[in-house]
């Protein structure tokens, strides 16, 4: 497992998803800030009200993208030239290749999701918030990434049954569609893509009561080990296609 | 012809045709479903410009998403197939094999816009909108939309084709959506400036808003925005085909 994981870092060390992960948080948070500012009369509940700015497209749309992406791109290597017949006859469990991966695309939300609450405090400080920094955020912040969680598990599936990287994007953005249509619907509760607009209160800043919150915490966890074992089946029984 | 031809032949078992149909039906199931509930709460929506101005605004995230998917698709499989080097070798020069992948996906995406325009014409007809079906509103929507989306393309094309890696694409797409998102929001001098904006600009239809309440009216078209369109589809088709024409594979 631990052989797996540096080997993931060593394939990551000199890729540029750096650029990606810092690119699109930080021009949601400037378009979110942009918006702000020129609504401020409005907007007057001060941290909370750039929060509603900033996480309301970057949590409802393109947090999920960006997690196809990365999950899309921890997998390309392996879909060039013949890399997967290398990685699927080394001397390591095929599970420990898929948690490798699991992990190696958590950490990079996780350092996404630390970025944006970094240029979120930068961006309140600029525009000179009344009230010291919201640590109620940064709680949202790492349910954002605990729903990402199952949503990556899924998504690396995918990634790893589709040798397109387009594919597991497209899909990412309907079943964003389809997860905020069951939000409204108030079904979101029980939709992997639905659970980050809660988890992230994207649209909404209201606690949950604590059967929902339990539902929050148990959906996403079964969500994620389903998708999991439902990935490491895949690459346990399906031929590697080369080439 | 024939590269065109080929181009097609290629993509045949990419499904790439039902890949847009299903992206087309999420957005447009979108569109009428939040007009059904707007002309449920107020009944003076039941107009053919609500539909065809929800549609424009949606487009303004669908449309850079799925041009980048469609292009990164067709582009992916010669890097993948390392089959680029291939046809470089065929006695078929570089820029027209790069203009009939430009001329395939645009074909694409032209179906695609003329299913939406379908789709709002039926939804509206379904509704009962009074006036009739408004066929020059819906050529205008669906030229306008073609323009915008020519753009966005030949950027995609462009980047799919330079860089191996598709995240570069697909990201730029993504940043296409989050500016078409989010174009209302920003003034008319800065929104020129953004080729993913022109999806509401270049709309047949715009929103006015007032104090308590907006009204739709119709909007001219704006030739200067449209030639802007266009000259950036030109320019970066014509840049993006030196540049991959000459850059060694």
């Amino acid at each position: 497992m631990k052989q797996s994981l540096s080997a993931e870092w060593l394939k990551l060390r000199h890729s540029r998803i750096g650029i990606v992960l810092a690119v699109l948080p930080f021009i949601s948070l400037l378009i979110g800030c942009a918006n702000y500012a020129l609504n401020r009369e409005v907007l007057t509940n001060g941290w909370y009200s750039l929060w509603t700015q900033v996480s309301l497209f970057y949590g409802e749309f393109f947090l999920p993208i960006l997690v196809a992406i990365v999950c899309a791109w921890v997998c390309r290597l392996e879909h060039l030239n013949r890399n997967w017949n290398l990685v699927l006859t080394a001397p390591v469990p095929v599970a420990a290749v898929f948690m490798a991966k699991w992990i190696a695309a958590s950490l990079l939300i996780l350092l996404a999701q630390a970025m944006f609450m970094g240029l979120y405090g930068i961006a309140g400080l600029l525009l000179a918030l009344p009230g010291p920094f919201p640590a109620e955020t940064i709680g949202w912040a790492l349910r954002g990434w605990y729903a990402c969680l199952s949503i990556s598990a899924l998504q690396l599936g995918l990634s790893l049954r589709i040798r397109s990287f387009a594919v597991p994007v497209g899909f990412s953005l309907a079943a964003v569609l389809i997860g905020l249509g069951l939000y409204v619907a108030k079904w979101g509760i029980y939709f992997p893509y639905s659970l980050l607009t809660i988890g992230m209160h994207v649209l909404s800043r209201d606690a949950l009561d604590p059967l929902r919150e339990a539902l929050f915490w148990t959906v996403n966890a079964g969500y994620g080990l389903l998708f999991a074992a439902w990935s490491v089946r895949g690459l346990k029984g399906r031929d590697a296609v080369t080439g | 012809m024939r590269v065109l031809k080929l181009e097609y032949y290629k993509i045949r078992r990419k499904k790439i045709v039902p890949m847009i149909l299903l992206l087309l039906a999420a957005e447009m199931l979108w569109a009428c479903m939040s007009n059904s509930l707007s002309i449920s709460r107020n009944p003076d929506q039941a107009v053919w410009a609500s539909i065809l101005f929800m549609t424009a605004s949606l487009n303004g995230l669908f449309m850079p998403l799925i041009t980048a998917i469609v292009i990164s698709r067709m582009c992916d499989m010669e890097h993948k197939g390392s089959t680029w080097k291939l046809l470089a070798a065929l006695n078929v020069g570089r820029s027209r094999l790069y203009a009939a992948k430009f001329g395939c996906a645009g074909s694409l995406l032209l179906l695609a816009i003329a299913v939406q325009a379908a789709v709002m014409a039926v939804y509206g007809l379904a509704q009962g909108f009074s006036g009739g079906l408004p066929a020059a509103w819906l050529l205008r929507f669906i030229g306008g939309t073609m323009l915008a989306t020519l753009a966005a393309a030949a950027i995609q094309q462009w980047i799919a084709m330079a860089a191996k890696n598709q995240a570069f694409a697909l990201c730029l797409g993504m940043l296409g959506g989050f500016i078409g998102l989010t174009a209302p929001l920003f003034p008319a001098d800065v929104r020129r400036w953004l080729i993913w904006s022109y999806y509401l600009d270049l709309a047949p239809v715009t929103y006015r808003y007032a104090e308590s309440a907006g009204t739709f009216a119709a909007q001219p078209w704006d030739g200067r925005i449209a030639a802007a369109a266009l000259g950036t589809a030109f320019l970066c088709f014509i840049f993006g085909n030196l540049h991959v024409a000459r850059k060694e594979i």
